[in-house]
């Protein structure tokens, strides 16, 4: 059963990326961050992602599991 | 085909790439604080260099290594990738890079061996024996791991945290990766015995960056660009690189520093877009191409980009300090820094999405061509061309099968090429049901043979939508589909059925298939060995051999010629066997590496032949051919086998205790092997226990063992049984005698139908040895005269000599009556020489002592007292370190020292 997950990285990221990235949505804040945000099937899936980000030396700056039915929650 | 120069650890043209060390850049900024640092950790077991990508790791360790003061520790490199997660391959790559420090390292290639085999030992003990190489030389190394954080295989990881809990002072390991290693670093932190370079470390200091950009690079910025940038960057190295590469040539730099640091876009995208509009149309899409590829050559990359500047364009990036590295010192391989070449790809990606499925299957192409399948299948894979996959899979199937640690890589490829494109491919179908039974998935196997014969039945009506690629293959099909069905009957233990599918291979296989007729007759040979006829598993072995020899694999023919030999000892034609020594010996030496494992066991078992004979002489000069260092490789049962050889020297030479110990370590160094194990290590320690009258032992052993006089009789139990009529005798009540008789008969008639006249001679021994506890001699010499009579054609001697006085007895009434009259008083004159000669010449020396010493304490005191440490103790006496100590101990208890200095006055005065 995946869960949606949100990861936050510093650096704007373009949607090039996407594909390298499970697919996740890519959102560019207005603070230079960028957030992924998607479903991930598993901590398998969720570690490749991670391990990409590592390799791109994209410094991480949260990693979150948003439940599916509950709103974005507020910072 | 035979390569007469010594085998590497691993034979691949990349291999050289992995271990070869970087050359330091010449446009450096030098990092004299790090080298410091560096130099100052090699004192310790670990140095670890763990930060991001593009942060210098490999450079600094490139430069540090070229410096004077490391350049008096010899440096073994060893470069990472990702399919190095399979253990033995690792282990094998680490041996290498050893190997380039010092090639006469694993002298026996027995820690290969180890690795390599079916299954294999548990990787502490392989590391042991490779730590105590390495500790007995005193030169110190050091040994680099670059790109660590592409292992991932917990077995590795717990290697690793052996060899560094177990690393001789001389050895000094650096792992450098992207990422923390999961090894006990808080504990070696702790200790004090790791140093660490980290990001903070690495990253470039403001004079550093000032150094790189207005020195090395030449922009000469005022002192706030410099700033702006080390600041956006935040040191990192790369960034500064492909800052500075921005920079290069441009009129505004200004605005160019302020646009940049002003962004925050992902910095390396940013940049490496910066660096490719700046480069010419040709250099770019060159770039961008290439960026698909693990590693260039020029001739590659023409390949892939269609175009014939390849070798030039990779010297002009190099020159150009774009981020390609090269890989060896003849300018023909090259690599790009990963994080470069992962945005390029991403690039490339987005710019032309099919271009990019094109640039896979050129790659594959080349390296088809230029015999580099494994990496010919990556780039198909890549592309997404499974029918191509599929036929470099069907090329390779067979070569690979043969590997015992490759089969598993077979396996994991197949899995990922669509169903409906195996069942097409018949020849590809049966290489997967050999990778299947590799892995014991015995139904799937069986099932992709059903459509591998389905195609065959098919084809007599004319073969449509059949894909083949391997035509030589195509002609083997049917006996190879049969060898494969003897393979599962055999992993199932139907011995009919095994038996009944080799024959039909054999059938079925052209003549000229001798590879897998070889393979056919072994498997046919050892079934009926299994099964105790021994006369037809001798000749379908021989057959099986010459197969071999024919198709060149000598180190099969080899250690299939050992084999052949047991099996003749077993049938008691020890002449035989000693042809069959010879003969392989000296195939060998006329075809084959004069390393070639399994030379080494055929000297052991030569060994054995004289002991048999009580030729002592020859037989020690065979076990010390058997280690020439440097001069044999093992096989993975080696090892083992040695210590049996040396056993039976000292069994020859009547050190019971002697042989005790070593059988105890070839039980720790047993590795089970194809051929049935006719003599269990423990069945012989028994056999010594009877001989020093220490029968509760063994008693207890045939009690463990379920064994019993009344049994029915099976050739795989048959050492046993004999072994408890042994036991029976040696009780010598007279209702364990009466049950020996009638054990000894069911015994002889069935070594007897089997053809097992060795056997057969030991049992008539026994027999002979019976009746005469019950006072008939003339009953006791009919057994007698058979047993001297199968005998003395071959030069039996220790059969007889080894049952002591009881048989000398026997063999004087037999001289008198005149039976075999040369041959027994022979065997009396063996009498005469060696009845009790202890391997130590003196008895204990230590006088007034409660608990006298035994040979063995004193043997090992003598050399203690010679000043030998305990590891070369354990190497003379061919011993583990453990039994060295426990003697020690005890020797020590028995003197009432704790000392080595206290024991050792002991024994002088």
């Amino acid at each position: 059963m995946s869960e949606i997950h949100e990861i936050r990285v510093q650096g704007r990221l373009d949607d090039r990326w996407v594909d390298w990235l499970e697919g996740l949505a890519l959102t560019r804040e207005n603070d230079g961050t960028t957030t992924l945000t998607g479903p991930l099937a598993d901590q398998a899936a969720l570690h490749g992602v991670l391990n990409t980000i590592r390799d791109l030396n994209l410094p991480i700056v949260s990693v979150r599991r948003v439940y599916p039915d509950a709103d974005r929650p507020i910072r | 085909m035979v390569d007469s120069t010594r085998e590497k650890a691993i034979s691949s043209p990349l291999l050289e790439t992995k271990l070869f060390i970087p050359r330091p850049r010449p446009d450096l900024v030098s990092r004299p604080r790090l080298i410091e640092r560096l130099n100052q950790a090699s004192a310790g077991k670990l140095t670890l260099v763990s930060a991001p990508a593009g942060f210098g790791k490999t450079t600094l360790l490139a430069e540090w290594l070229a410096t004077a003061e490391a350049g008096k520790q010899p440096a073994a490199w060893l470069a990472l990738d990702q399919s190095d997660n399979e253990p033995a391959l690792f282990w094998s790559y680490l041996i290498a890079a050893l190997q380039t420090v010092r090639p006469e390292f694993d002298p026996g290639r027995s820690t290969l061996a180890l690795l390599q085999s079916l299954q294999p030992v548990p990787v502490e003990t392989v590391l042991s024996r490779m730590l105590n190489e390495v500790g007995a030389v005193a030169q110190d190394i050091v040994l680099v791991l670059d790109d660590y954080h592409l292992i991932t295989a917990p077995p590795i990881h717990q290697g690793i945290a052996f060899l560094l809990d177990h690393l001789p002072p001389q050895l000094h390991l650096v792992i450098a990766g992207r990422v923390d290693p999961p090894l006990p670093l808080s504990r070696l932190r702790g200790r004090a015995e790791m140093a660490e370079l980290r990001a903070a470390d690495l990253r470039f200091t403001a004079d550093e960056s000032a150094a790189f950009l207005n020195e090395v690079m030449g922009l000469h910025l005022p002192a706030q660009d410099v700033a702006a940038l080390e600041a956006r960057t935040e040191g990192w190295i790369t960034g500064l690189q492909l800052a500075a590469l921005s920079v290069q040539g441009r009129d505004d730099i200004g605005g160019f520093i302020s646009a940049f640091t002003g962004d925050d876009r992902y910095i390396i995208d940013y940049l490496v877009e910066e660096v490719l509009q700046r480069q010419s149309g040709d250099v770019r899409s060159f770039l961008l191409q290439t960026s698909i590829l693990h590693r260039m050559s020029g001739p590659l990359c023409n390949a892939v980009t269609g175009r014939e500047t390849g070798q030039a364009m990779l010297e002009t990036i190099e020159r150009a300090n774009l981020f390609v590295v090269p890989l060896d010192d003849k300018r023909r391989w090259y690599r790009y820094h990963q994080l470069f070449a992962d945005v390029l790809q991403a690039r490339s990606r987005e710019e032309q999405p099919d271009r990019v499925l094109a640039l896979h299957q050129h790659a594959s192409e080349w390296f088809a061509r230029n015999g580099e399948p494994i990496e010919a299948i990556h780039h198909a894979l890549a592309a997404g061309d499974f029918e191509r996959v599929a036929s470099l899979l069907e090329l390779v199937a067979r070569a690979t099968i043969r590997k015992s640690n490759q089969s598993a890589r077979l396996l994991d490829w197949l899995k990922l090429v669509p169903d409906d494109l195996i069942r097409a491919r018949p020849v590809l179908s049966t290489y997967y049901a050999f990778a299947l039974l590799g892995t014991g998935e015995m139904d799937n196997a069986a099932a992709r043979l059903r459509d591998a014969e389905l195609w065959l039945e098919a084809s007599q009506r004319g073969p449509a939508g059949m894909v083949v690629a391997d035509q030589a293959e195509l002609r083997s099909l049917p006996g190879t589909i049969a060898l494969a069905q003897s393979f599962r009957a055999q992993a199932l233990g139907d011995l009919a059925g095994t038996v009944e599918h080799a024959r039909r291979a054999l059938n079925l296989l052209p003549d000229d298939d001798h590879v897998w007729r070889g393979g056919a007759a072994l498997l046919l040979a050892l079934a009926h060995w299994t099964r105790g006829d021994l006369e037809v598993a001798q000749q379908t072995h021989a057959d099986g051999v010459a197969s071999l020899r024919k198709a060149g694999d000598v180190a099969l023919a080899t250690s299939a010629a050992y084999d052949a030999a047991d099996l003749a000892k077993a049938r008691g034609r020890l002449g035989e066997a000693g042809r069959i020594y010879r003969q392989a010996l000296q195939f060998t030496l006329e075809h084959g590496d004069p390393a070639l494992p399994g030379i080494a066991d055929l000297h052991l078992g030569l060994s054995e032949l004289h002991c048999e004979r009580n030729e002592v002489e020859s037989a020690t000069r065979n076990l010390r051919q058997s280690e020439q260092p440097g001069k044999h490789a093992d096989l993975r049962e080696t090892p083992y086998r040695r210590c049996i050889a040396w056993a039976r020297l000292r069994l020859a030479q009547r050190d019971l205790e002697g042989a005790i110990d070593l059988l105890d370590e070839a039980e720790r160094l047993h590795v089970p092997g194809v051929v049935p194990d006719i003599h269990p290590i423990a069945a012989q320690k028994a056999r010594v226990w009877i001989a020093q009258g220490v029968l509760s032992e063994a008693v207890d052993w045939v009690r463990q063992q379920g064994l019993s006089a009344d049994d029915d009789l099976t050739y795989m139990r048959e050492f046993g049984h004999i072994t408890v009529a042994r036991i029976l005798l040696a009780q010598g009540d007279d209702r364990s005698v009466g049950k020996v008789d009638a054990l000894l008969e069911r015994l002889l008639d069935a070594a007897e139908q089997g053809g097992r006249a060795g056997s057969a001679i030991e049992i008539l021994v026994l027999q002979a040895l019976a009746r005469r506890l019950l006072g008939d001699i003339p009953a006791a010499l009919v057994p007698l005269e058979r047993a001297l009579t199968l005998a003395e054609p071959e030069g039996y001697v220790r059969i007889f000599v080894d049952e002591g006085t009881a048989m000398r007895d026997l063999l004087r009434h037999a001289v008198a009556q005149c039976i075999s009259g040369v041959y027994a008083r022979g065997l009396l004159a063996a009498f005469h020489d060696g009845v009790p000669q202890p391997a130590v010449s003196a008895p204990a020396i230590v006088a007034g002592l409660a608990e006298p010493l035994t040979a063995r304490e004193t043997e090992i005191l003598r050399l203690v007292a010679a000043g030998m440490r305990n590891q070369e103790i354990a190497d003379q006496l061919v011993i583990s370190l453990a039994t060295v100590k426990r003697h020690i101990a005890n020797t020590y208890g028995k003197l009432g020292v704790t000392h080595r200095t206290e024991a050792v006055a002991r024994l002088t005065s």
